[in-house]
């Protein structure tokens, strides 16, 4: 024990006196410290934002009820879209979808800059709706990537290892007096090993040492500290798969350059080509999607239902939401072209639902295509079990999408049951909307 | 220096492992070509199935309302270059379709990254990526011991004793290394050309892409060479190239990136959408009959024609309403639209002035230009999708006015061979002759960085570094 507690001061020793490693360490401490700012400042901005949009629609609420109120005493006539209708009173109801940052967004902005995350949601609303784009930002600037903590672990942290480690092993027999050390009754993979386990520790403590100040400001342990310890367990894991590697490279190596050509070689594999070939693969196996079948709804089919005699589309109601049977006007023998025309939403949600079904279906086909090469890339995996840690990947995306369609189905039902049930909206009913959306 | 670039040649030729890897480059540059090709064309068909299905339904619209028309709208989807295949540039980020409709200039949305899991944060695998990161790295290993072993083996002492300048000496090896780089290269360039077209367009892109990337690996290899020079040992050289290697990048890209986006900030999207509607809403509002500029737009139409009401005009005031309100529209979003555009403008050019400390960002910027998939042909195309949807509603907005009917007729209706008359929508990428003003800069930081190269290996490199 004490020759290994030996090596790793010695090791120490190199390092500090290596201005070439430390001047790296520092650089890197600095990017990680840049990284996690980059996150940091982008959860605030979300943050803002959505407070921004709560602060507003409170305004916009306190209109309405002031518009109600003056209804009612008879200041003011009727608007030409009359609130006392359910179907303008919901319209007019502020109902906004928001995907909400994790704190642990501070550490991968993963896919949250090709998504919005705040959408104003009305009957009428779809899941791939363009306001649901992502914020408006420089193309360049998201194709060439920013540098946030996921980016400096995944790509620069192994970099960082190589300037560590490319001469471990390498400076001894470039000075060719490498046999010189294993006189001393030690076997060159223990040797390798004990330093190796020192730059393993140094970089995982400063990776630690440096992220766990913003996980507080952020507030991961309010809540996600489990996701933290496993945000932790993941780093691990990721730089024992590059030490595990690097050294294979040493124990065969023939010297500083030879290790240090054989492990950027293999980095570059790993983080460039082999997730550029997934890339490119996928992307002849499943081509980016036109969304044509929904262009279809959105147009040609909502079209033909718009076409459909009063009659027929009252019984499509009635076939679809079987609860109107119990209505007012389900009761009622009359056609009434304006309750059928503000309950079309409904049908054409449904043709919305179906499409979208399809759509996410074959994304996820995708998504399996891209899995099922995670032995060969492991750097997409480790970069997608992040994302999904700091709640910025895919599937974070796709359950705010579906918590829009949840809000969709919500406001139509709403609409449905209360125009058919022919209910006049005064003050009261709408504070009980305005309740229902929050 | 002929002598001594055919010489390293020589030595280069005897080693094995040199030959299995240009014959492993040359492989994998032709299938990444090829691959880059095929997933381009099949792309390309999916986009024409896409545009031509949508214009079937255009011409077989039913007779309905131009109005009606103008909002059932069209679409643009975004076309792919010919040279997408060889750099895809931001095609895969940006949105892919584009809706074109009446009052409402819309964004391009359902880009190709939204619709999957995140898979590489350098791009796709095409030809771009093994130049710009694999060839330039091979490149390093070849130069960075082309001295210093050299030194090691004191063979350069009696180089010089020989008689030979060591400033020829560095040109010649590092010559030696830039053409092997550059026949790599022509190689990507003459299977690229011979597969896709034989457009003389697509030649001076190929040209000038050349050009491009056959500076910057004169700046890499001569770098790396005079690395090799200056520095005591291969170890040595090899830390310094790769050091500068990962700062021009990896580095510098990415923090740069960021600082034009903090210098030039672009709006957030609800502050965009805000401001477009509050200057909207000061104009006519097509659908609003009790609209006080409606009114007096009625009023400025009942004189020149003469009459007292609207039933009496010849034309139909709606038609009219909707197209002032479109042209109103059309100076919001010319404004607020054109705002963020020269935002993004600014953004690039100072974005492109970090060459002149980065060739690599150089680079980047004029391969995504010359290969046609970069910011300023992205916006060139949505200029000319915004362009067609004035068109196409302002020839709906006519009919409605002009074609017969009379004011508040919501029912008269055009048929179909009226739709088929109206143009589709096709679109031509820019010539690079009208856009070559936008990469000057990243020539001439190349061509800086070239002239910045030679003269410091010329000044700075003599015997004593032998010493």
């Amino acid at each position: 024990m004490t020759r290994y507690i030996e090596i790793a001061r010695s090791e120490f020793v190199h390092l500090v006196r290596s201005p070439f490693k430390t001047i790296s360490l520092t650089l890197f401490g600095l990017a990680v410290i840049y990284g996690c700012q980059n996150g940091y400042g982008l959860f605030k901005d979300h943050k803002e934002q959505i407070m921004a949009i709560k602060t507003d629609n409170e305004r916009s609420i306190d209109r309405m009820i002031i518009q109600y109120e003056e209804i009612e005493q008879g200041i003011i006539d009727k608007p030409r879209r009359d609130p006392t209708i359910p179907y303008w009173a919901i319209w007019n109801t502020p109902s906004y979808a928001f995907k909400s940052p994790s704190p642990m967004m501070v550490f991968s902005l993963g896919q949250s800059e090709q998504y919005g995350y705040y959408k104003r949601v009305t009957n009428w609303s779809t899941i791939f709706d363009s306001d649901l784009a992502e914020e408006i930002a420089n193309p360049e600037r998201i194709a060439i990537g920013t540098l946030d903590f996921n980016f400096v672990l995944l790509y620069l942290a192994p970099i960082l290892v190589i300037i560590l480690l490319f001469n471990i092993g390498g400076l001894e027999k470039d000075l060719r007096f490498d046999n010189l050390i294993f006189l001393n009754n030690i076997s060159k993979e223990q040797w390798l090993l004990t330093r190796f386990s020192f730059y393993y520790i140094l970089t995982f403590s400063l990776l630690f040492i440096l992220t766990i100040p913003y996980a507080f400001f952020s507030g991961v342990f309010q809540g996600d500290g489990q996701q933290y310890i496993n945000f932790l367990l993941i780093i691990l894991l990721y730089l024992l798969m590059w030490f595990t590697i690097f050294f294979l490279v040493n124990v065969s190596g023939n010297g500083s350059s030879d290790q240090a050509v054989k492990m950027i070689s293999i980095w570059l594999a790993f983080c460039i080509i082999i997730p550029g070939a997934v890339h490119q693969f996928s992307s002849l196996k499943y081509p980016a999607n036109y969304m044509t079948d929904y262009l279809d709804v959105s147009r040609d089919q909502s079209n033909k239902i718009f076409e459909l005699p009063t009659e027929t589309l009252r019984e499509e109601l009635l076939k679809a939401f079987p609860t109107l049977q119990t209505t007012l006007y389900a009761a009622d023998t009359s056609l009434n072209k304006g309750i059928i025309n503000r309950s079309l939403s409904g049908l054409v949600n449904m043709l919305n639902k179906d499409v979208a079904r399809t759509i996410e279906w074959s994304s996820e086909k995708k998504n399996k295509f891209v899995r099922s090469y995670s032995v060969l890339n492991p750097i997409t995996f480790f970069q997608n079990e992040i994302n999904t840690l700091t709640d910025t990947d895919y599937y974070a995306y796709k359950k705010y999408r579906d918590d829009i369609q949840v809000m969709i189905d919500k406001k139509i039902n709403l609409i449905l049951q209360d125009t058919w049930n022919k209910v006049s909206v005064d003050k009261e009913k709408y504070i009980q909307y305005v309740g229902s959306f929050k | 220096m002929i002598n001594i670039i055919l010489n390293e040649w020589k030595m280069l030729v005897r080693n094995r492992v040199f030959i299995y890897l240009t014959i492993f480059f040359v492989l994998s540059l032709i299938l990444v070509v090829w691959m880059g090709i095929i997933q381009n064309s099949t792309q390309q068909e999916y986009r024409t199935n896409a545009q031509k299905h949508v214009r079937k339904q255009w011409d077989n619209l039913e007779a309905m309302n131009p109005h009606r028309a103008a909002h059932y709208g069209s679409y643009a989807f975004k076309p792919n270059n010919l040279l997408n295949s060889m750099d895809g540039g931001i095609n895969d980020i940006t949105g892919n379709v584009i809706q074109l409709e009446g009052h409402v200039q819309n964004e391009i949305v359902y880009s190709e990254a939204s619709q999957s899991l995140s898979i590489s944060k350098f791009g796709k695998l095409k030809s771009s990526l093994l130049l710009q990161y694999v060839i330039p790295l091979f490149l390093i290993f070849l130069a960075y011991g082309s001295i210093s072993n050299e030194k090691e083996t004191q063979r350069l002492k009696l180089l010089i004793f020989q008689g030979i300048s060591m400033t020829r000496l560095i040109f010649a090896k590092s010559l030696s290394i830039w053409i092997y780089g550059l026949s790599l290269l022509l190689i990507t360039i003459v299977f690229q050309s011979l597969l896709i077209s034989s457009d003389p367009e697509v030649f001076q892109r190929l040209a000038l892409l050349i050009l491009s990337y056959g500076s910057y690996y004169y700046i890499i290899t001569s770098l790396a060479t005079y690395f090799s020079a200056r520095l005591k040992n291969n170890t040595s050289a090899l830390s310094a190239i790769l050091a500068t290697w990962i700062l021009w990048t990896i580095f510098l890209p990415k923090i740069w990136g960021n600082a034009v986006e903090k210098i030039h900030p672009l709006p957030s999207r609800m502050a965009f959408k805000a401001a477009m509607k509050e200057e909207r809403s000061k104009g006519i509002d097509g659908h609003n009959p009790t609209d006080k500029r409606r009114e007096q737009l009625k009023n400025k139409y009942l004189t020149e024609y003469k009459v007292d009401s609207l039933q009496q005009l010849p034309i139909n005031f709606d038609g009219i309403v909707m197209q002032e309100d479109e042209e109103y529209g059309n100076l919001v979003w010319d404004k607020h639209f054109g705002n963020n555009y020269n935002i993004l403008q600014n953004q690039k050019g100072l974005y492109q002035v970090s060459g002149l400390l980065n060739p690599f960002a150089s680079l980047q910027s004029a391969s995504m230009g010359f290969c046609g998939t970069d910011m300023i042909h992205h916006l060139d195309f949505l200029k000319k999708a915004e362009d067609y949807r004035r068109v196409l509603i302002k020839a709906l907005n006519d009919k409605h006015a002009y074609g017969g009917s009379k004011t508040g007729d919501w029912g008269w209706k055009v048929d179909s061979t009226f739709f088929r008359s109206v143009q589709g929508f096709s679109y031509n990428a820019p010539k690079i002759n009208d856009q070559i003003g936008h990469y000057l800069i990243d020539i001439l930081f190349l061509l800086w960085w070239v002239l910045l190269i030679t003269f410091l290996i010329k000044l700075n490199t003599n015997k004593k570094i032998i010493l």
